[in-house]
């Protein structure tokens, strides 16, 4: 680390000391490669500062921006300190690497090396150059378990968590938002149609009808709510142990051994056997985790929903004769997805939170069960660091990208915020 | 909130001048609109059950879940099923028979020296045995075991209420059921010859009493943050609340994941062990009801009635214990039961971990964690019995949660 | 009238609907007959729960799951040249009755319009749904007919949201919706309720002229008799889900029979009866010099504007008067009477109380002892439901005052002076131990009266303290706060939009419009003979029992 910044502060001087316009054009092109990220936050800051200054919405959203970032500094900080307090450090283990290569070790080589990495010095030195070289260039440090920059070791498996995750947001939402509307469809209603204008048999018939609609309500709700109460690491290993039992090879890791080392595109073009292969592997985890995250899904639906019906303009519309579907559809339900859409981002942290272990029993190799086995195996704290703080990234965009959305399309909000 | 649940009452003329109705506080009236809830009544009584049931463990267990109860004789045994009759005539006493041990054709020294996983894994891989054959005990049907009731037994503290010099430790040795020879297995044993079902009970009450101990913990940083941030807002409510948004959009589970790690570092003893990972799962969950008291608090601030008693010369004080700690007194029970699911979860996440309590201590997680062994997968199914009482406990508690939320209504202001 | 077979166009007969709730069987409406003819404006007379909504959406078939249609009731409804039984229509059916032939306007213009659908929306789907146009068409139509209601820039309303258009604007889109499918039946439930008192004039005039040009018969609904003046031809009472009198609107409004009908024409202002000015005027017990009040807004980004509600007022209030306070919203007339009571933020200016053993005066710059200022002055809330803690008995609420100030030795001597309070405001001792929950709003309005006078304050601030009662609670309470003055020597400060409720109880009324003093005089000065022109509009617009002048040239 301390090596990097001492290149970084080279390329500074080297850019006063440049004098040909050769030289420059070299200068130039490796400091804006060192500070490439630096500079797309501070354009797009500056782009919605600009637009800002006319337009209310751009205020609103260059206010939201800079808050995302003051948030994402925080978390940083939060997550940085926090690895402290894992066990044994970048010295300790690179010279526990050395050690097993034949050498002898003394305590005074340990912190020899520990002031040759820099990290004798307090916690916030070393907290602002994390943050300086993540925001110059997105460089998210050096693992020192792995022997590799943190970049290079998260690589694309970051990313495979991150599709893991919103697989099974997606899944959750398909199954939680209508079964959620039903749910608050019959929340009020009886078993039992007693109108006495209708006749009898119209009585029975509605009661039927009434009875089916609850049953199957408190059914879907039954299920929904196993999700949550079968811990979602049982769920997986009770999966695989019924293909144990079946005697089928159990869909765990990402491929079966055949298609591991097989290029999506062969000699025949697209490789559709292992699509098949894929896909016969994925649901298992956006399975599992996905249906956990169900029950508070519908929850939130549900009271959601209720919410919404109570009020005035349903009824309002109710009289003006629009019925069925289009009511519901367009009035409850309309008015409640803003709220549900604006959770998005928490949701796909409380997604992610239970990835890691269904990631463990399921043998995926992704970036959650890399963060498992940093956390609790190698003590890797750069790693660890890197991927929560990606998480949060990921919350924290999101939840950036639903405020201005809903600013701009939920006249609701609009005014809330903005204040008409 | 309650405003609106009371006006649903209030618009209705009453019927019956039944004073009681009258005099009803903000709690009995959540409880009638509970009652209304069959799904929650039913969960309620399996709550109430299970948690009765798991405080009486020690009398309601036959058989000491401790390694001193192990029952050497009948190690992987299955279930013991309870008969009135049979081949031998009826017996208006339920009895079991008395199982005895086949003649080991293989060693089992190994199963039950330290190494016993990895000897049963080889066993298990090997064809050499059929899986069932391992625990496989001779049935006497001749020789009846007959239930007995309020039997004595170990002895074991009832209520221990022992705290500092007050020494009120009420001690008893009588149980609900045991045979009068032998030990009763109603759910089987473990590999050491535990009695699965005492085990499970006891792990029951482990399990809630961190949830609880977590609960309280959360529950102070949360009236904390969210008290001092709504009461004071302005600059202090927007630092508070930055945190709190940055804290909430972090995974917590890895979080507790590291803290165990560095707790796994220090030397504590089981029961140190325990309320640190209590405390670790309720220090850093503060994040959501902390905002939603604050919200709570901004828009109860603002209500009439605070106005009211400041205009009355109410201090400060007496407006937030009078007024403001009351009117989040029944939510705050609400949102606690809750989330009993979630911390119960993450408690036994940690501990399918390794990284919570261990064996030997009782806890749910543990037990689960033993699920995931191939063993006991396919030769010790009944092991599986504390998943069933765990997912009933997590069930009973999201219905009670959700028909109390439908009943009290705690979200109706969302942030 | 013609005698062809049913010259009615809607007929309810016998109509009885019960609710089930959890305390069981609930009566709303027991036996109920009307009708209402082609043309025709029917008023709907009663106050809370005596069943009249209930009637009205039972007409659109709009009952909650729990309401009960027990027999023999029956409505019928003449839609093309046809009888339809209203209760026994299903599915596509039931749009007869649902803005086909029958449409509603509600009582919160602002709450039944969808918030996050444009009303040109909402508006267009209703035509499309009932008359099958094409939506350009439809578009075209909804425009005209915003500019019939007399919205002005119809084109740009029309595509606004709700919440974007003010108060009056909003009852005018509503009345545009209504229309939008030509109903033959308008059901207008308290449709001037929330409206200021010169809006409301307006919204009838509008409701007059529609009905002249579209021909459409209206049941009225409401609870203020000086409405039903104005605009009904015929007039149903009820009270406690039951008819109690009906017939020509002459007739019930000149000649009540019921005594319930007479109770509600007492509610109205007797312009006729205003109390004579004292002779001699009192002295002063609150003299307010200069006050002016700011609140800071929240404005977008960094900036904080502040927004003056009240600006540079003087006024000094006599000892022992009530002294009304009277602005239409968003006058500054609560934020004055919170400042007074030092619950508002005071940019300028100073209050003084001046008691008879001390002068108590605070301000900008200067410090208010809010001990002091309790034993003296205290506050009657507009909202008998958010004014109460649900969570505290009747007893602890009333005693709050003593116990926060430790007025009192022993718990015996509080309940001693609780109950001689509670007598006072006709609280039934018995009832001390019940929560809040289980009063009406007259009954909570006299516990906070009871909380109020528990310290023996020389003066109380009622903010619009009848406002969300019933008409003959109403009276009930203003007859109260008489005693209390006549009984106690209180000084009053009764704030409030209603004109009749001032002209009914008050000795001295000022007249405050944005935040400033437009005028002050005896009730009898302002009403009879008002000098400023914004009075005189606002005394004008007084919805007062006028005989139909249709009726008069007929006898």
């Amino acid at each position: 680390m301390k090596v990097e910044y001492q290149n970084r502060t080279l390329v500074f001087m080297r850019i006063i000391r440049a004098k040909t316009s050769f030289e420059d054009h070299i200068v130039i092109a490796d400091f804006i490669a060192d500070t490439w990220l630096l500079w797309i936050l501070v354009s797009v800051g500056g782009f919605l500062f600009w637009r800002g200054q006319s337009s209310q919405y751009f205020g609103y959203v260059f206010n939201r921006y800079l808050l995302a970032l003051m948030t994402l500094l925080i978390v940083s900080g939060i997550v940085f300190s926090l690895m402290e307090v894992l066990p044994g450090d970048c010295a300790e283990k690179y010279i526990a690497y050395k050690s097993t290569q034949g050498e002898t070790i003394t305590q005074a080589d340990i912190a020899a090396e520990r002031a040759r990495m820099g990290l004798d010095q307090p916690l916030v030195v070393r907290w602002g150059q994390w943050v300086t070289n993540l925001t110059l260039r997105g460089d998210l440090g050096f693992s020192c378990a792995k022997r590799q920059s943190v970049n290079l070791a998260l690589g694309d498996r970051f990313w495979m968590s991150f599709w893991f995750c919103i697989a099974a947001l997606v899944f959750s939402y398909v199954i939680a938002v209508p079964f959620g509307i039903l749910s608050a469809f019959t929340i009020n209603k009886d078993w039992t149609d007693k109108n006495p204008q209708n006749t009898k048999a119209e009585r029975i018939i509605n009661s039927i009808g009434l009875s089916l609609q609850k049953f199957i309500d408190l059914q879907l709700r039954i299920i929904s709510y196993l999700g949550l109460a079968l811990p979602n690491f049982l769920l997986a290993l009770t999966i695989i142990l019924l293909y144990v039992f079946a005697g089928e090879p159990a869909p765990t890791g990402l491929f079966s051994n055949e298609f591991r080392d097989v290029p999506w595109f062969g000699e025949d073009g697209f490789d559709f056997a292992k699509l098949n292969d894929f896909l016969g592997h994925i649901w298992l985890p956006i399975f599992v985790i996905g249906w956990s995250a169900t029950a508070l899904q519908l929850q939130t639906v549900r009271a959601l929903v209720v919410d919404e019906t109570n009020k005035l303009y349903v009824d309002a519309a109710r009289a003006r004769g629009v019925r069925g579907a289009a009511l519901w559809a367009g009035y409850p339900v309309r008015h409640s997805i803003s709220p549900l859409f604006n959770s998005v981002g928490f949701d796909f942290q409380r997604v992610f939170n239970d990835l890691p272990i269904v990631a463990i029993v399921i043998g995926l190799t992704d970036g959650a069960a890399l963060l498992i086995e940093a956390l609790a195996l190698t003590n890797d704290q750069e790693l660890a660091a890197a991927i929560l703080f990606l998480v949060a990234l990921v919350v924290i965009s999101m939840n950036f990208i639903t405020d201005i959305v809903l600013a701009a399309i939920d006249p609701r909000v609009r005014t809330s915020v903005m204040g008409g | 909130m309650f405003t609106r649940v009371l006006s649903i009452f209030s618009r209705k003329p009453k019927e019956q001048s039944d004073e009681s109705y009258y005099t009803a506080g903000q709690l009995s009236l959540i409880k009638d609109r509970f009652k209304s809830k069959t799904s929650g009544v039913i969960a309620g009584w399996i709550l109430a059950l299970l948690v009765t049931v798991s405080f009486f463990a020690p009398f309601f267990s036959p058989v000491d879940p401790t390694i001193n109860g192990a029952d050497s004789e009948y190690r992987r045994g299955a279930p013991q099923w309870i008969h009135m009759s049979d081949e031998n005539g009826f017996s208006l006493r339920p009895f079991v028979y008395t199982y005895s041990k086949e003649k080991a054709k293989i060693d089992f020294k190994a199963l039950s020296g330290a190494g016993g996983l990895a000897a049963l894994d080889a066993l298990t891989s090997g064809d050499a045995l059929t899986s069932s054959s391992q625990n496989k005990y001779i049935i006497d049907k001749d020789k009846r075991r007959y239930l007995q009731f309020f039997v004595k037994g170990w002895e074991y503290s009832l209520i221990d209420l022992s705290v500092g010099s007050l020494n009120l430790d009420i001690r008893w040795d009588r149980h609900l059921v045991g045979v009068d020879n032998g030990e009763l297995h109603i759910m089987g044993t473990d590999e050491d010859g535990k009695d699965v079902f005492s085990r499970s009970i006891h792990a029951i009450w482990i399990t809630l009493s961190i949830a609880v101990v977590a609960l309280i913990v959360k529950l102070f940083f949360s009236l904390l943050v969210g008290g001092v941030s709504g009461y004071f807002g302005g600059r202090v409510d927007a630092i508070l609340m930055s945190f709190t948004e940055a804290v909430r959009v972090i995974p917590p589970i890895p979080i507790y994941l590291a803290c165990a790690v560095a707790l796994a570092e220090i030397d504590l003893t089981p029961v140190q062990r325990y309320f640190a990972i209590a405390v670790v799962i309720g220090a850093l969950d503060f994040a959501a009801l902390g905002r939603r008291l604050r919200t709570h608090i901004l828009t109860e601030r603002n209500q009439d009635y605070i106005l009211a008693a400041q205009l009355c010369g109410s201090s400060t004080w007496r407006i937030i214990w009078q007024h403001l700690v009351p009117s989040f007194g029944s939510y705050i029970i609400v949102d606690t039961l809750i989330n009993f699911p979630y911390v119960i979860l993450a408690e036994t996440s940690l501990s399918f971990l390794g990284l919570g309590l261990t064996e030997p201590v009782n806890s749910l997680g543990v037990l689960l964690q033993k699920a995931q062994d191939p063993d006991i997968q396919q030769n010790m199914i009944w092991q599986f019995f504390p998943v069933a009482l765990f997912v009933a406990l997590i069930m009973a508690f999201v219905f009670v949660g959700d028909a109390l939320r439908d009943a009290a209504d705690p979200y109706a202001e969302k942030s | 009238m013609s005698n062809t077979a049913n010259p009615n166009l809607l007929d309810i007969n016998n109509l009885t609907i019960d609710f089930r709730t959890d305390e069981g069987l609930v009566h709303a409406v027991r036996d109920v007959s009307l009708n209402v003819r082609p043309g025709e404006i029917m008023g709907l007379v009663g106050e809370s729960g005596s069943g009249k909504s209930v009637t009205a959406k039972t007409i659109m078939r709009l009952n909650p799951n729990n309401a009960i249609i027990q027999h023999p009731s029956q409505i019928s409804l003449q839609h093309e040249s046809k009888q339809i039984n209203v209760l026994k229509l299903r599915n596509r059916d039931l749009n007869i009755v649902r803005g086909n032939a029958v449409s509603m306007i509600f009582q919160e213009p602002m709450a039944s319009f969808a918030p996050a659908i444009r009303i040109s929306d909402q508006i267009i789907q209703t035509m499309q749904i009932h008359l099958g146009i094409s939506k350009k068409e439809a578009r075209k139509r909804g425009i005209e007919l915003f500019d019939r209601v007399g919205i002005v820039q119809p084109e740009k309303r029309f595509d606004q949201y709700v919440f974007e258009l003010s108060g009056g604007m909003r009852q005018r889109a509503m009345i545009a919706m209504a229309l939008s499918t030509q109903p033959k039946l308008l059901i207008a439930d308290e449709p001037t309720t929330a409206l200021d008192v010169t809006i409301q004039a307006q919204v009838l005039e509008l409701m007059l002229e529609l009905r002249e040009q579209y021909g459409m018969a209206m049941l009225f609904i409401t609870h203020d008799l000086g409405v039903i003046s104005k605009i009904a031809d015929r007039v149903t009472v009820m009270q406690k889900g039951q008819v109690v009198e009906a017939g020509e609107a002459d007739k019930v409004l000149f000649e009540p029979q019921h005594a319930y009908t007479k109770r509600l024409l007492d509610a109205l202002p007797h312009l006729d009866q205003l109390p004579e000015p004292p002779t001699a005027k009192p002295e002063t017990l609150v003299e307010i010099d200069k006050l002016s009040v700011s609140y800071k807004i929240a404005g977008s980004g960094m900036r904080s504007d502040t927004f003056t509600a009240v600006k540079e007022i003087s006024l000094s209030l006599p000892k022992g008067q009530i002294i009304g306070l009277v602005g239409e919203s968003g006058s500054g007339k609560t934020s004055l009477g919170k400042a007074i009571l030092g619950a508002a933020p005071i940019s300028s200016g100073q209050v003084s109380y001046f008691d008879d053993k001390q002068t108590l005066s605070f301000g900008h710059n200067k410090k208010l002892q809010r001990l002091e200022l309790a034993k003296i002055a205290q506050l009657v809330f507009q909202d008998p439901y958010s004014s109460l803690n649900p969570r505290m008995t009747v007893r602890d609420i009333i005693a709050e005052p003593l116990e926060a100030m430790k007025l009192t030795s022993s718990r015996a001597e509080t309940d001693q002076r609780i109950i001689e309070v509670a007598e006072k405001c006709h609280i039934d001792v018995t009832h001390l131990r019940r929560f809040p929950h289980a009063f009406s709003g007259g009954q909570r309005q006299r516990i906070s009266i009871a909380r109020a006078l528990i310290c023996n304050p020389k003066f109380i601030v009622a903010d619009e303290s009848v406002a969300a009662l019933d008409v003959s609670i109403q009276a009930e309470i203003l007859g109260l706060l008489k005693s209390l003055r006549d009984e106690l020597g209180l000084t009053i400060l009764f704030i409030s939009h209603d004109l009749s409720v001032i002209a009914n109880l008050c000795d001295w009324v000022c007249v405050m419009r944005y935040g400033e003093l437009i005028e002050q005089g005896s009730v009898r000065k302002i009403f009879l003979e008002p000098e400023k022109e914004y009075t005189q509009q606002l005394i004008a617009s007084i919805p007062v029992l006028t005989p139909k002048e249709t009726a008069v040239s007929e006898e």
